[in-house]
């Protein structure tokens, strides 16, 4: 153990601890007083929290630069044991998980700042920047996160946040629609990361992170010996990372997620969320190297979305959505870099998109402002983009294209009305006949039973 | 023996019931059944410290509380506190149009009896106890026009369950099979958990009956104690997988209805079903993890499902019937309402930060060396649970802008509920206070060497 560990332990703390303790000081605040503290004492406290974040992720990453150490790691104890259960609070610093800790905090630290002004006198103000501390101090927590379990933690928080702050206008029925789609989505997919911990715990005995292997730059999770095992966890692992990180088929709740503030638009579904999802691929590297199909699944995924996002995105007409698309097809981009093992190209890829993308949402609001600016800079109306598309496409099959664009590929067709809404079909019918089981077992008349299936009809319908 | 604080407490309890003078007004019974508990509450919490303190002995080495000791049963002693705090917040939400004063009197003796069960080891305390909870239910059942049917459904189900309790409770007192005893034992808990088949009259009691009381008779899960109780290590192992199984498919099937429920109180009803399911899968598991993991649970369940169950309640006094087919609220115009209701519901299902995520984690990880393919239904169950919760706050606190004017929670409400808040998120921060004082040498052997603890020792494995 190296000796400046007290302070690498601190300042490891620091990261998601402050943001924490800024949710529960706002949180706790709230409930017990019943009001709402100024906006200037919230943001600064967001702003302070994520400030010094920031700082303390930077100071450790330039003493990683300066040390032999291939990483830093934090014991911070037991939280609770049973048995010869533990579950650990392990905080690593590393060449993985700093990079992503300095831009997520300090991404959240801007929109935090960007915020105060933005959203001045929103009805909402104070619950943003709850949501918004939570969020961070969740990521935080993913990307630190010395054990599979811990990631799991912070992955529940961001998804919950996410939901929450998608649905912010909760007073209109859209946003909260997209919201709740994006939670269910998001659930789902923790099926996946849960199920992998339990698995690595299963057939490793721990899922906490191990040295780097040779030839890569960071901790890795621990891989288990029997190949079935392997392939289990990997799939397990890639299904959690395609709901965050929106990939084929399940990456519709993207472009619906944009009905949120901008501020938060930016940071997460341009920036920091949705790139988590190839974090923890990044994290499981060795476990799909160990099984060529993993990767080509991987791949498969990112061209699927890469495709499907760059054709379904050309055609959409709020700047909103059409960025929430092309964050799509480079995210599908990063995966098909990390199933072709290109680890450090997908890192600086992240980094690179995350800042790009969330700059682009952020300036949306002002697209026609901008627009105009260009214009007046070049004399003329700017050009149109995609015209050699156009000329490869054979102007027949083009409005069924455009159709098909417009309707997103008919995925969510596919998706909600069928498997969804097939699924929901199948339970409504199980339930009306457990209702009519009761009926018949209460002794009801048979014509209220019948007006139960008959309202049972009709709510299916 | 007896634990002696827990009985005294649950005679305390029933007494406060019996004081209750029906001709009160709803709201003076009501602060005085308040005030009772709460009392209660604290002393029982000070004999526990004092007893603890000083050695008291409170509690006899009889065989079957060595048994329990054996596999970490000191946790008990909470659950009479526990039963208290449930208590407390069904009679602080319960509201004037759905509950009476009698209403308020049956609570308070479910509570009793309930108190009075977990302090004892004695078979005929239990029986009697076991026999009374339905009876006293059944009375305010039947005393509901709009209830009948429930009424009927409900006598079906547990009149067989009593009947199977005490016929287990003479078997093993008489010296009869062990596998009689326990296949009646686990019938009649079995019915008593609403643990599939036995499940049918669970959905519609929730749905008609007064939330308070359905509170009260399902939170305390006597089912889950007579199981310790009675039970522990007494269940051949082939059956013990059956009983797991059940306990998984209950979690899974209520988990997807669930989410498919246009009312409100039938998806809490199947929400409470599917955790009763967990608690069940786990306790039968030979893992002291997936045990204690089921231990948790089972205080979760109690906890944050009786603050979600009430604070819905809360909603529907003001509100009416409450329908999950359309977005029907505006979260901030009754935002302590929509946060306890978001915080319970979450806590239930095992969010991070909450107790309920201790429980859902040890449950699953101490389940899947013994039961891999029915630890991933679990897995499957409690994400559904989640998805149950959130459609539901959505629809019921987001997206409309008319405020129908009602009111947020009051005060005697928003305090009861922090008071069950802080313990769920307490529990949630620092549960090694639970779980490691406890559990901490029991059962190691299970499956020794199967995992390895995390250490800070790994700090040299990064170094290059």
């Amino acid at each position: 153990m190296s000796p400046e560990f007290d302070w690498v332990a601190l300042a490891l703390l620091a990261v998601p601890g402050l943001p924490m303790l800024a949710v529960l000081v706002l949180a706790i605040a709230r409930w017990v007083t019943g009001k709402r503290a100024t906006e200037r004492v919230v943001s600064s406290l967001a702003g302070f929290a994520f400030g010094t974040s920031t700082l303390a992720s930077f100071a450790l990453a330039v003493s990683l630069i300066g040390s032999e150490s291939a990483g830093y790691v934090a014991d911070l104890g037991t939280w609770f044991s049973v048995g010869h259960y533990h579950f650990s609070w392990t905080l690593v610093g590393d060449r993985l998980s700093l990079p992503f800790a300095i831009f997520s905090s300090g991404l959240v630290w801007t929109i935090a700042t960007f915020s105060r002004r933005y959203l001045h006198r929103e009805e909402g103000f104070h619950r943003f920047y709850l949501m918004l501390s939570f969020f961070g101090a969740g990521v935080l927590l993913v990307v630190l996160a010395g054990n599979l379990d811990l990631i799991f933690f912070g992955w529940e928080i961001v998804g919950l946040t996410s939901a929450l702050l998608i649905a912010f206008f909760h007073e209109r029925k859209a946003p909260v629609e997209h919201g709740l789609r994006a939670f269910l989505t998001y659930r789902f997919c923790d099926i996946g990361l849960l199920s992998a911990a339990v698995w690595l715990h299963h057939t490793a005995g721990s899922s906490t992170l191990t040295a780097p292997i040779e030839g890569m730059n960071w901790a890795t999770l621990v891989i288990p010996q029997e190949q079935a095992d392997v392939f289990l966890l990997g799939v397990f692992l890639i299904w959690a990372s395609i709901g965050k990180a929106a990939q084929f088929p399940l990456g519709g709740w993207l472009p619906r997620a944009m009905e949120g503030p901008t501020p938060s638009s930016a940071i997460f579904y341009g920036a920091i969320s949705v790139h988590l999802g190839p974090y923890l691929l990044l994290r499981s590297t060795p476990i799909l190297e160990t099984n060529v199909i993993l990767q080509w699944i991987v791949i498969g995924i990112g061209v699927a979305t890469a495709l499907h996002a760059t054709f379904v995105g050309r055609v959409q007409t709020d700047i909103k959505s059409a960025l929430a698309y092309a964050s799509m097809t480079q995210l599908g981009v990063i995966f098909v870099e990390i199933g072709f093992g290109m680890y450090t190209l997908a890192l600086v890829h992240i980094v690179g998109h995350a800042s790009l993308r969330s700059l682009q949402i952020l300036r949306s609001p002002s697209l026609l402002h901008d627009h105009h600016h260009l214009e007046q800079a070049m004399g003329a109306a700017l050009p149109r983009s995609g015209g050699h598309l156009e000329r490869l496409v054979p102007s027949s099959f083009q409005p069924w294209l455009y159709r098909a664009a417009l309707e997103r590929g008919y995925l969510d067709t596919i998706i909600v009305d069928w498997f969804v809404g097939g699924f929901v079909g199948v339970v409504r019918r199980v339930d009306g006949l457990e209702k009519r089981w009761a009926s018949l077992l209460a002794g009801e008349d048979s014509a209220a039973v019948e007006m139960g299936a008959i309202a049972q009809v009709e709510e299916k319908s | 023996m007896i634990n002696m604080i827990a009985l005294v407490a649950g005679v305390a309890v029933f007494l406060l019931g019996f004081s209750l003078n029906v001709g009160l007004s709803f709201s003076k019974a009501r602060r005085q059944a308040l005030f009772g508990l709460s009392v209660v509450a604290v002393l029982y919490a000070i004999g526990w410290i004092l007893a603890n303190a000083q050695q008291l002995p409170v509690q006899g080495p009889s065989e079957a509380e060595t048994l329990l000791d054996a596999s970490g049963s000191g946790f008990l002693i909470v659950v009479p506190f526990v039963i208290c705090l449930v208590g407390i917040v069904a009679v602080a939400l319960s509201d004037s149009i759905s509950h009476t004063v009698r209403t308020l009197r049956r609570i308070l003796y479910l509570l009793a009896l309930a108190m009075m069960f977990v302090g004892s080891t004695e078979p005929i305390l239990l029986g009697l106890c076991w026999m009374l909870s339905p009876v006293i239910v059944w009375t305010e059942l039947r005393s509901r026009v709009e209830c009948r049917g429930a009424s009927r459904l409900f006598a079906i189900f547990h009149i067989p369950s009593v009947i199977l309790f005490i016929g287990a409770i003479a078997v093993r007192e008489f010296g009869g099979s062990s596998l009689v005893f326990v296949a009646a034992a686990l019938g009649a808990i079995g019915i008593r958990e609403a643990v599939i088949p036995g499940h049918t009259w669970f959905v519609r009691f929730v749905e008609e009956a007064p939330m308070g009381l359905v509170v009260a008779f399902v939170a305390p899960q006597l089912g889950v104690y007579a199981h310790v109780e009675l039970l522990m290590q007494n269940v051949p192992s082939e059956w013990a997988q059956i009983v797991a199984a059940f306990g998984a498919l209950t979690a899974l099937v209520a988990s997807i209805l669930g989410i498919a429920q246009t009312s409100a109180r039938r998806g809490l009803a199947y929400l409470m079903m599917s955790q009763t399911g967990l608690v069940a899968f786990g306790i039968e598991g030979s893992s002291s993890v997936a045990f204690a993991g089921s231990l948790v649970a089972w205080q979760v369940l109690a906890v944050a499902t009786t603050g979600f169950a009430m604070t819905l309640s809360a909603l529907e006094a003001r509100r009416g019937e409450l329908s999950l087919k359309e977005y029907s609220g505006c979260f901030s115009r009754t935002p302590r309402m929509a946060g306890g209701f978001l915080v319970m519901g979450l806590g239930s299902v095992g969010f991070p930060l909450t107790l309920g995520f201790v429980a859902e984690d040890l449950l699953v990880q101490g389940s899947v060396q013994e039961f891999p393919l029915l630890s991933f239904v679990l897995i499957v169950a409690t994400a559904f649970n989640g998805m149950n919760v959130m459609r539901s706050f959505f629809h019921l606190f987001s997206g409309v802008r008319v405020h129908t004017g009602e009111a947020d929670l009051t005060n005697r409400e928003s305090w009861s509920l922090s008071t069950v808040l802080v313990v769920l998120l307490l529990g949630g921060l620092i549960p090694g206070a639970i779980t490691s004082r406890e559990f901490s040498d029991a059962d190691v052997g299970a499956r020794a060497g199967a995992e390895v603890s995390h250490s800070i020792g790994e700090a040299s494995e990064f170094v290059k």
